[in-house]
């Protein structure tokens, strides 16, 4: 949280436009990959588990969602069908190897980070050849207006339109428009919400930590662990395939390696957030701090110019520090109970 | 009569049965492999024959590599996730060490000799710091090496601004593809030096007899395999991994023990990494869909070692390294998309770690 506000003064001190409602946005915009996969790494990460294929599962689901967005355009269905047809195909699909992850590490035992680490192979190929490596384009027209829409926009002066562009305007009055909330950031921040509930407030939640803090105990207690833990890992899949229908509204069209990269980043949000990775303790406020804390380096670089490959090398060092702190201040981390 | 009798347990059929079985659980890769052979070779065009047996091998050169260094990590109870990062680091450095020298006006062997030694001693660099991360700070090696992971990438890309390195010293080519000998019908046998053929059938069927590249794997690969197997390192090796505890009672150095597996893994991401820039003629940084680290589990696992650590051998890694490589020359002649490779090695991954599961006796201890 400190590191948060520091790094935003910093950047606002030594960038240029850093500090304004635009780029702030674009801030948010920028994390939405890494907020959602991070979202449900974290659920992952509490149980003591940890998910490898949630990179490459943003590359599946987009593929999936742009395929079956551009065959039914291609069929005649109208835009409206074929877009909700995509997401709905991407999100059911996407449980798929969540649900293939869990049984192999709550029924078969299989360690999870292999079990994770088999399905980053698997779904990489499968996006592979549904897309025929090469991206898949000509979406319907509608995906990029969802996507690149605001919830709101405001005139100085004139007028407070929601979901619509105000027609009409001149160059000048264009310049001046204000958008207000991208729609992407809107449906992050919801299912975020409704999952930080789950976890905090619920049993389901309670459930998770406990599973974390010791699996015998949970046990004991009369939790159902390998169903609770197939639950989990379908979470997780659940919201890299969210990440990969954001992905492809937001760039109108669908990668294999679209969120690969990504990987990395997911487990750092979640590990900066307090997560230990022995389980038990994190939140997905935690989370949200994270993966915002690597949004704001990222546009801080680009805002000064700095080349982004130099986030990866610093992604890598704050993953060790964190971890590092949390080896020597165990009793520091936050645990929400 | 009665040896032969005893030797086959024919007079058991209970215990002649556990014996097949248990021979195949614990070459159950060997066995697949050969199958897979078998498959490839009445399937796929062109799939038998010597010449495409050495392509698969120069082409396993790398994943040998990555593979072998891995199998000391897995051994030891731990993991190394930078290692196909690292390579790409140590190929894009050596190779802008041995074109800027090169440019520079040093002579072709001292550019070479430079570029490969540094680029090799600074991949050890990663696995010292893996190394202490993970025993010094207690920090869990999949993390510690996956910090390496984006620290190695950023790394190379920064160094090579994301552009392949080219314009290397021309004996690189040379090196990259000499062979240790050449067998023509009409020259006979040469060794080193490529026969000069002027008839364009005659260089076709030119027939060359073990790469550079796959000699010097083999000679590393020895030696690593002995150390693991007959020396006092290689015991600590396993007995860490079986039980740390016990390693430390035993009077092991544990930490400086482990720091030195990681340097070893690390050391061998290098080697790859310069052997890749002597075979691409180029410097390139490693890619992130190319997932060499997942392949290199892949086939350490497959060869027989337990991701709980103490089992493993570097030639078990081999027999998983060649299965790799066979599937991936067998669906590339098949004519089939080259991507069923990652669904392939993901399921035999897994599998490869349920066997280790449900039959943990029957896997293959060196």
């Amino acid at each position: 949280m400190v590191f948060l506000a520091m790094e935003i003064i910093f950047f606002s001190l030594f960038g240029t436009n850093y500090f304004s409602l635009r780029n702030l946005q674009n801030i948010l915009l920028a994390s939405t990959t890494v907020l959602l996969l991070a979202t449900g790494e974290t659920f992952v990460i509490i149980t003591g588990g940890i998910d490898l294929s949630v990179g490459f599962m943003v590359g599946f689901s987009s593929v999936i969602c742009a395929k079956v967005m551009v065959t039914l355009q291609a069929a005649g269905a109208s835009q409206a069908v074929a877009i909700s047809c995509g997401i709905l195909a991407a999100l059911l699909l996407g449980l798929l190897p969540g649900l293939v992850n869990g049984l192999l590490v709550a029924k078969l035992k299989v360690p999870p980070f292999i079990a994770t680490f088999g399905m980053y192979g698997i779904a990489y190929g499968f996006a592979e050849i549904i897309c025929k490596n090469v991206p898949i384009h000509s979406l319907p027209t509608a995906v990029g207006s969802i996507g690149h829409g605001y919830l709101s926009y405001w005139l100085p002066g004139k007028a407070l339109t929601f979901l619509k562009r105000p027609e009409n305007l001149t160059r000048l009055e264009l310049q001046n428009l204000v958008s207000i909330i991208p729609n992407i950031t809107v449906i992050v921040a919801i299912f975020i919400g409704i999952f930080a509930f789950i976890l905090a407030r619920t049993k389901f939640g309670q459930h998770t930590y406990a599973i974390g803090g010791s699996m015998d105990a949970a046990e004991r207690a009369g939790i159902n662990v390998k169903r609770h833990l197939i639950k989990v890992y379908m979470i997780s899949s659940f919201f890299a395939s969210l990440a990969g229908v954001t992905y492809v509204l937001r760039f109108i069209t669908g990668r294999a390696p679209a969120g690969s990269a990504r990987l990395l980043d997911a487990v750092v949000a979640v590990v900066i957030g307090g997560a230990s990775l022995y389980g038990g303790t994190g939140t997905i406020i935690g989370t949200v701090i994270g993966a915002l804390i690597i949004g704001t380096l990222e546009i801080g670089l680009v805002n000064l110019g700095i080349p982004t490959y130099n986030l990866y090398i610093a992604v890598g060092c704050i993953l060790i520090i964190a971890v590092l702190i949390d080896q020597f201040f165990p009793e520091l981390v936050r645990k929400e109970d | 009569m009665r040896v032969l009798s005893d030797f086959f347990l024919l007079e058991y059929p209970e215990r002649r049965r556990k014996k097949v079985l248990n021979y195949i659980g614990r070459n159950w890769s060997l066995l697949f492999l050969m199958f897979m052979l078998g498959l490839f070779s009445i399937l796929g065009k062109n799939f038998f024959g010597f010449r495409n047996f050495s392509n698969i091998l120069l082409a396993a050169t790398t994943l040998l590599l990555l593979a072998s260094g891995e199998t000391f990590v897995i051994i030891s109870g731990g993991i190394d996730l930078s290692i196909g990062f690292v390579m790409g680091f140590v190929c894009v450095t050596s190779a802008i060490i041995m074109r800027d020298l090169h440019a520079a006006g040093f002579p072709q062997a001292v550019s070479i000799l430079a570029g490969s030694s540094i680029g090799i001693l600074l991949g050890v660099i990663p696995g010292f710091i893996n190394g202490v991360l993970v025993t010094k700070f207690k920090v869990p090696p999949f993390i510690a090496t996956l910090g390496m992971w984006g620290i190695a990438n950023g790394l190379a890309w920064r160094i090579s601004e994301g552009f392949p390195i080219a314009f290397l010293p021309s004996k690189v080519r040379e090196i990259g593809m000499a062979y240790i000998a050449y067998y023509s019908s009409k020259k006979g046998f040469s060794l080193f030096h490529r026969p000069v053929l002027t008839e364009r059938a005659d260089i076709w069927n030119l027939m060359k007899i073990i790469s550079l590249p796959v000699l010097l794997v083999i000679i590393l690969l020895v030696i690593f395999a002995f150390i693991l197997s007959r020396t006092k390192f290689g015991q600590h090796t396993y007995a860490i991994g079986g039980k740390i505890d016990a390693a430390i009672r035993a009077g092991i150095n544990v930490p400086w023990h482990l720091i030195k597996v990681y340097v070893i893994s690390s050391f061998f991401a290098a080697c790859a990494g310069v052997l890749l820039t002597f075979k691409l003629n180029m410097g390139i940084h490693t890619q992130y869909t190319s997932s060499y680290e997942l392949f290199a589990i892949a086939a350490v696992v497959i060869g027989g070692a337990s991701l709980t650590g103490g089992k493993g051998g570097i030639w078990g890694t081999v027999v998983g390294v060649l299965l790799i490589g066979t599937l991936d020359n067998g669906l590339m002649l098949m004519g089939i998309p080259i991507f069923y490779r990652y669904i392939a090695i993901g399921c035999i991954l897994i599998v490869a770690v349920l066997i280790d599961q449900f039959f943990p006796e029957l896997v293959y201890k060196e």
